[in-house]
């Protein structure tokens, strides 16, 4: 259980969370260094898009009706677009096979379709680029293993996000193109796992997210959105204005976790 | 997972005893205390059980959902019984004969079996879980309804009979069967709308399927035999025929490119069903996207498309001996 004696804060927001707080005071105590990336200081400066308490960027979705649906999508396509762009020119891509590396060259391919298609549909209404942290995207790709399960990762919360939004949608076009995405998003988790799962032929479509009713993930808003800014990557935090109809809430079924 | 009840025990009714009991764990208004019940102790099939009685209100579920979830069964059937007679495990001895030459194959390919389980797995699932949710038999399918060689005859002889003895061409035939499966489900999504519930419940089942899709398509590519057309992440590249990227097309090879053009092409409709080829998504082209222009391959594997249910029958029916609408 050795915890690392440096500590990067990448932004301001992060201070401000109780578990960032225990650790920067563990590692104060620790006499270990503490860096504050720029990102910290230059999202002070950034605070056209919504000024959270510290400061720092806000991305705030309104979840009330399609739009707010259809950029609560193009957030989670953003980040994974931003991801794989990084990890095109990573050392975890290199380490990995021609076979390997064309599914994250597709990959990237069709994540930033699916972000420059909600960008356009969207248009005044879309929500600002949002801002990645290459620092902390970097250690997400500096090897095999962790490029695999981070990439894992996010196309199961893609498949999670896009099954527990559809029901949100009041448009029929709009639940369409939202199911044209997501099995896009399956085929994708389900390549990166096959790759992992070496010969054994299971985890494609693996007990850990196909329940015994036969029911893939899907996750409500909330935990998607906590989950992405778990993952430290955005610089600055998005967050859920207004919550969807809470009428047609259910429970979450295998959120994906890191592993 | 260990609070997964039985799922063929489970019917609206009994679902609604058991979570009664429960009811008092939870206190919103926004369901029945059936559906808060269910999903405050984590069970999937209770809560669409309990769904399903929420929507059938007197016992009748509106008839556009009724019917979505009919077909929805027809074709979760047709897959099982297929894998189940690929795996030797059907109820149909003629069947499971029938296959025991492409399945001698599978066993020599290491994890082939495996996910052929895992797939027929989820098939039997899906019965279960449509079901429980209010889906009927309305078709009278069994064992012993299909004829998976194409040719609606007990006795076969149809054009896909290679796939009994060709495990490339077996594979083949699954993925179009998954790919049908994901572009039916896909096209019915509309029509359960006013059922939250039993939409989302589907849109979990649609994106189970192209995860099936997408390993089958990883087994074809690692048997070298697959065109790179077939993609090593799952996508789906081109339309009609183009789009298996088959490069066995067996006895009868006019017969099975035409029915890889109806898996992959449009329907009949072409602006409700647009072929996979497809590159303008709702009324944008995705090939001049500003900061996205990779060309026409990876903007037609970037989305899926749908089909009609009438599209579907047709590609289904040579496997169905009775007539099924």
């Amino acid at each position: 259980m050795s915890e690392s004696k440096e500590f990067i804060v990448s932004s301001g927001e992060q201070l401000l969370q109780p578990t960032t707080r225990r650790r920067f005071l563990s590692v104060m105590g620790m006499g270990g260094a503490i860096v504050f990336l720029p990102s910290v200081f230059a999202a002070c400066n950034n605070d056209d898009t919504g000024t959270g308490p510290s400061g720092s960027t806000t991305y705030k979705l309104d979840l009330s009706n399609d739009t707010g649906i259809l950029n609560y999508a193009y957030a989670l396509e953003q980040l994974e677009a931003a991801y794989y762009t990084a990890a095109l020119g990573s050392a975890g891509f290199a380490a990995l096979s021609t076979a390997e590396q064309e599914v994250f060259t597709d990959l990237q391919k069709h994540e930033v379709i699916h972000r420059e298609f909600f960008k356009t549909v969207l248009g005044g209404s879309a929500i600002p680029a949002i801002s990645f942290n290459t620092t902390t995207v970097g250690t997400l790709t500096a090897n095999r293993a962790v490029l695999l399960s981070t990439s894992q990762l996010l196309e199961d919360t893609g498949v999670s996000a896009y099954n527990g939004a559809g029901k949100y949608l009041t448009s029929a076009a709009n639940l369409l193109v939202a199911g044209k995405i997501v099995s896009v998003e399956a085929r994708h988790a389900a390549a990166i796992r096959d790759i992992r799962d070496g010969t054994n032929g299971r985890l494609f479509a693996g007990d850990d997210v196909v329940n015994a009713a036969g029911l893939d993930v899907k996750s409500e808003p909330s935990t998607v959105i906590a989950a992405v800014n778990s993952l430290n990557v955005v610089v600055g935090t998005v967050t859920i204005g207004t919550q969807p109809d809470a009428s047609k809430k259910t429970a979450d079924a295998n959120a994906p976790t890191p592993t | 997972m260990n609070n997964q009840p039985i799922l063929d025990t489970i019917d609206p009714e009994l679902a609604e005893r058991y979570a009664k009991r429960h009811a008092e764990i939870e206190n919103g208004s926004w369901a029945s205390p059936g559906i808060i019940a269910a999903l405050a102790i984590g069970s999937v099939p209770i809560a669409l059980a309990a769904l399903a009685k929420d929507a059938q209100g007197q016992g009748t579920l509106p008839t556009a959902i009724k019917g979505v979830l009919d077909f929805a069964l027809a074709l979760e059937i047709f897959e099982n019984e297929f894998y189940k007679a690929v795996l030797g495990i059907s109820g149909n001895a003629a069947q499971n004969a029938a296959f025991a030459p492409v399945r001698a194959l599978a066993a020599g390919v290491p994890g082939a079996v495996n996910t052929l389980q895992q797939i027929q797995k989820h098939e039997t699932a899906h019965i279960a879980t449509l079901l429980s949710t209010g889906a009927t038999n309305v078709f009278g399918l069994t064992e012993n309804s299909f004829d998976f060689t194409g040719n609606r005859s007990p006795t076969g002889g149809g054009p896909f009979a290679k796939a009994t003895t060709d495990l490339a061409f077996l594979l083949e035939v699954a993925q179009g069967a998954e790919d049908t499966g994901v572009r039916a489900y896909k096209g019915q999504a509309g029509n359960l709308m006013s059922s939250s519930g039993i939409l989302e419940a589907a849109l979990r089942i649609h994106s189970v399927e192209a995860r099936h899709a997408a390993r089958i398509r990883r087994m074809r590519r690692a048997a070298a035999g697959a065109p790179s057309s077939v993609r090593w992440s799952g996508t789906v590249r081109g339309g009609d025929a183009a789009a298996a990227g088959a490069t066995d097309l067996g006895t009868n090879a006019a017969a099975v490119t035409l029915a890889f053009n109806k898996i992959y092409g449009a329907g009949a409709n072409a602006s409700t069903a647009p072929s996979e080829a497809n590159t303008t998504q709702a009324g944008v082209n995705i090939l001049t996207l500003a900061g996205a222009n990779f060309g026409t391959d990876a903007a037609q594997e970037a989305f899926d498309e749908p089909l009609d249910r009438a599209d579907v029958v047709a590609i289904v029916q040579p496997f169905f001996i009775p007539l099924i609408s």
